[in-house]
């Protein structure tokens, strides 16, 4: 009975991948777009939010679990967190935005740069003939493989990473404690 | 028929039934693409089903032991022994006005209740009901408990920035830092114990403590010094983490005046409950199957009762002792919380940490025991004794306003 | 699908988040910003693994883990330095940030 439920998982799976990748992508520009441009900040945090989780699972939908988990703990969790909390204090006083969202003299300049680019960008894309692949069969990542590459080949990286984050712990701590007042 | 066959049968009846019913829908010419999604719906509605159920009896029961315990009897006027309570408290919760402050962020104030019960739900498939009795095999499924996990924190802002309320607001800051601070003991014992495994899988977790010590003695890993400090520290994180007494400051009602969930009223509020109940139940589940066994038997011969079985009686002994410290401790203050958190647990857990790689190398014998037992046992000394100097009995000081 | 819509999903990510570093007039919207344009190089990483000759290696994998790890870091001593900044200032505008003084 097992094998005939592992057939019918397996088949499911090849069907409908192209449609879990391509769906949450489009969630995750239209939350990014969003991001971008509402006035009310909380609101573009929680739909920054939504990208990341968007985010997350296109890597998973991709084969890369590890990472897609990895990026809903870390941002969603940490990092999402992390922004709305700064937002509120650091409270400006119009928090909807009665002022101007744009810094400096508009959005105009900012805008055509980042048309610019991305215009160069596709073209880029477009005209590579490394593009082209086709889609490989899937890659399989399992977490013991990846934690045999974490703790042998890539070890200094690790430890690297390590020294930064205590670095940044430490740093963000001692920045953000409040004056002693003399 | 044959009769030794029949306990196989029985044990493994979800399987075994949901097998037949696919079995025969295939013979009936059903494709099967739709095979696979009605797996999926069968499996997804049973486990939902199953939570919905047990929340409605522990919202009552929980009334209840606290009332035993508190001397007086619980809710006992609707049916038997009062366990049609919750039918009452749905009518109830459903008919209540939904009032939603005219200042208040819609959307936000909307959305949060989903976002808080989603997560809630989705982490339960990965636990491992009974030998073979996954939901979602994943390889990574430890992890993808706490990522989703992460959600709650979400649904908590959104429910307290929301409600336009200062009141909301500053229980919501409150409860997102304690679940944070909380997060990181909770993750470092269940890392503790996919480091002795060597997989993030919960299957494997709960076949790797399947052998017998001695014979008869169950090798789970609360038996072992650094498991059971660990089980200690998962226990208390995830006391915190489901913001359940002693650590229920962000929605204790004389405190502030139930903080992130001030602003809700009728089905929104009952989504809220549901979703820390479901939520506790999930977490207990992840604490059974990481410390516990799963859903292993005590004893060789009492393989005989289900596996499923035995998962969900010692969710039941875990989530009934829940109960019985939140009918006995008190509430600790946001400061003792804190502290407790990043000064206590923080460091345990990093002891238990070491304890458990110290036992693996040490070649898992009576030395290895006897080494871990140390090196968890020195920090809980030092420390416990550090924090509980401070609060020596002596006469009282009063000071009185000149 | 090919790599090429899956680094163009990456290019308009990446357009979307330079456009809100560089308009958007609070701090901690520039942060978001650089947050988006950290994610379209994580996509990036993860599509070029999946497509490649060899993805037994797990390079793209791994490169990932350490992107988000440093990104992390990044978005806590940002924000914190944006906090000490307004509490200087008393605004978390770039405009009003324009003294060397302080």
């Amino acid at each position: 009975m097992n094998e005939f439920l592992q057939r019918l998982n397996a088949l499911s799976w090849d069907a409908c991948s192209q449609w879990l990748v391509l769906i949450p992508s489009g969630v995750m520009l239209l939350a990014a777009a969003a991001a971008a441009a509402l006035r009310n900040l909380i609101h573009a945090a929680l739909c920054l939010t939504l990208s990341f989780i968007a985010l997350g699972i296109v890597f998973i939908a991709l084969g890369a679990e590890f990472v897609g988990l990895v990026q809903l703990l870390v941002y969603v969790g940490a990092v999402a967190m992390l922004i709305v909390f700064a937002i509120l204090l650091t409270r400006p006083s119009d928090l909807a935005g009665a002022k101007s969202p744009f810094a400096g003299l508009g959005p105009v300049g900012g805008i055509l740069t980042g048309a610019g680019l991305l215009v160069a960008l596709l073209a880029f894309i477009f005209s590579s003939p490394v593009a082209k692949t086709a889609l490989p069969p899937a890659p399989v990542a399992p977490v013991a493989k990846i934690g045999e590459l974490l703790m042998g080949s890539y070890i200094v990286p690790l430890q690297v990473v390590g020294v930064l984050l205590t670095a940044a712990l430490i740093g963000a701590a001692v920045l953000a404690m409040e004056d002693k007042q003399p | 028929m044959n009769f030794f066959a029949l306990p196989v049968h029985f044990v493994q009846a979800p399987n075994e039934l949901k097998a037949w019913f696919l079995s025969l829908l295939a013979s009936f010419g059903v494709p099967a693409w739709l095979l696979v999604v009605i797996s999926a719906v069968l499996v997804i509605g049973t486990i939902i089903g199953v939570f919905l159920v047990l929340f409605a009896l522990t919202s009552v029961l929980e009334r209840k032991i606290l009332a035993r315990v508190q001397n007086r009897y619980g809710p006992n006027r609707v049916g038997p022994c009062g366990l049609f309570q919750p039918v009452a408290d749905g009518i109830k919760m459903i008919t209540k006005e939904d009032l939603v402050p005219r200042s208040a962020d819609k959307i936000v104030h909307f959305l949060a209740p989903v976002v808080m019960m989603v997560p809630a739900l989705m982490v339960l498939a990965i636990l491992p009901y009974g030998r073979d009795m996954v939901p979602a095999e994943l390889d990574a499924g430890i992890l993808y408990f706490f990522a989703v996990g992460a959600g709650t924190e979400v649904a908590v802002f959104m429910a307290g920035w929301g409600s336009n309320n200062k009141y909301s607001v500053l229980g919501a800051m409150r409860a997102i830092a304690q679940m944070v601070s909380y997060e990181l003991p909770l993750i470092i014992s269940a890392v503790v114990v996919a480091m002795v495994t060597g997989s993030l899988a919960p299957s494997a977790i709960v076949t790797a403590q399947g052998d017998f010590a001695f014979g008869f003695f169950p090798g789970w890993y609360v038996f072992t010094p650094w498991g059971f400090v660990a089980c200690l520290l998962f226990y208390i994180a995830a006391l915190a983490e489901s913001n359940r007494c002693p650590f229920d400051l962000p929605e204790g009602e004389s405190e502030l005046v139930a903080g992130h969930l001030t602003e809700y009223s009728g089905f929104k509020y009952a989504t809220f409950f549901m979703a820390e109940y479901v939520g506790m139940f999930a977490i207990c589940g992840l604490l059974v199957t990481l410390f516990l066994g799963g859903w292993q038997a005590p004893l060789p011969f009492l393989t005989i009762v289900p596996s499923w079985c035995w998962f969900f009686g010692k969710v039941a002994f875990v989530a009934f002792t829940m109960i019985w410290v939140r009918a006995t401790l008190p509430r600790m203050r946001i400061d003792h919380l804190m502290t407790f958190a990043w000064k206590f647990m923080l460091p345990m857990s990093f002891a238990a940490f070491l304890a458990a790689a110290c036992w693996h190398y040490a070649g898992r014998g009576p030395l290895a025991w006897a080494l871990s037992a140390v090196i968890v046992g020195v920090p809980y000394l030092v420390l416990g004794n550090h924090f509980t100097a401070r609060f020596s009995v002596t006469n009282r000081r009063y000071q009185f306003s000149e | 699908m090919t790599l090429q819509i899956l680094l163009a999903v990456s290019a308009v990510l990446f357009a979307f988040g330079l456009v809100a570093a560089l308009t958007r007039r609070n701090a901690i919207m520039v942060l978001i910003g650089i947050e988006l344009m950290m994610g379209a190089g994580n996509l990036n990483f993860i599509a070029f693994w999946r497509f490649s000759a060899h993805p037994e290696a797990l390079t793209g994998i791994l490169f990932a883990i350490f992107s988000i790890a440093v990104a992390a870091a990044e978005a806590a001593v940002g924000l914190a330095i944006i906090i000490l900044v307004h509490r200087r200032i008393k605004s978390a505008n770039v405009d009003d940030a324009n003294q060397l003084k302080g």
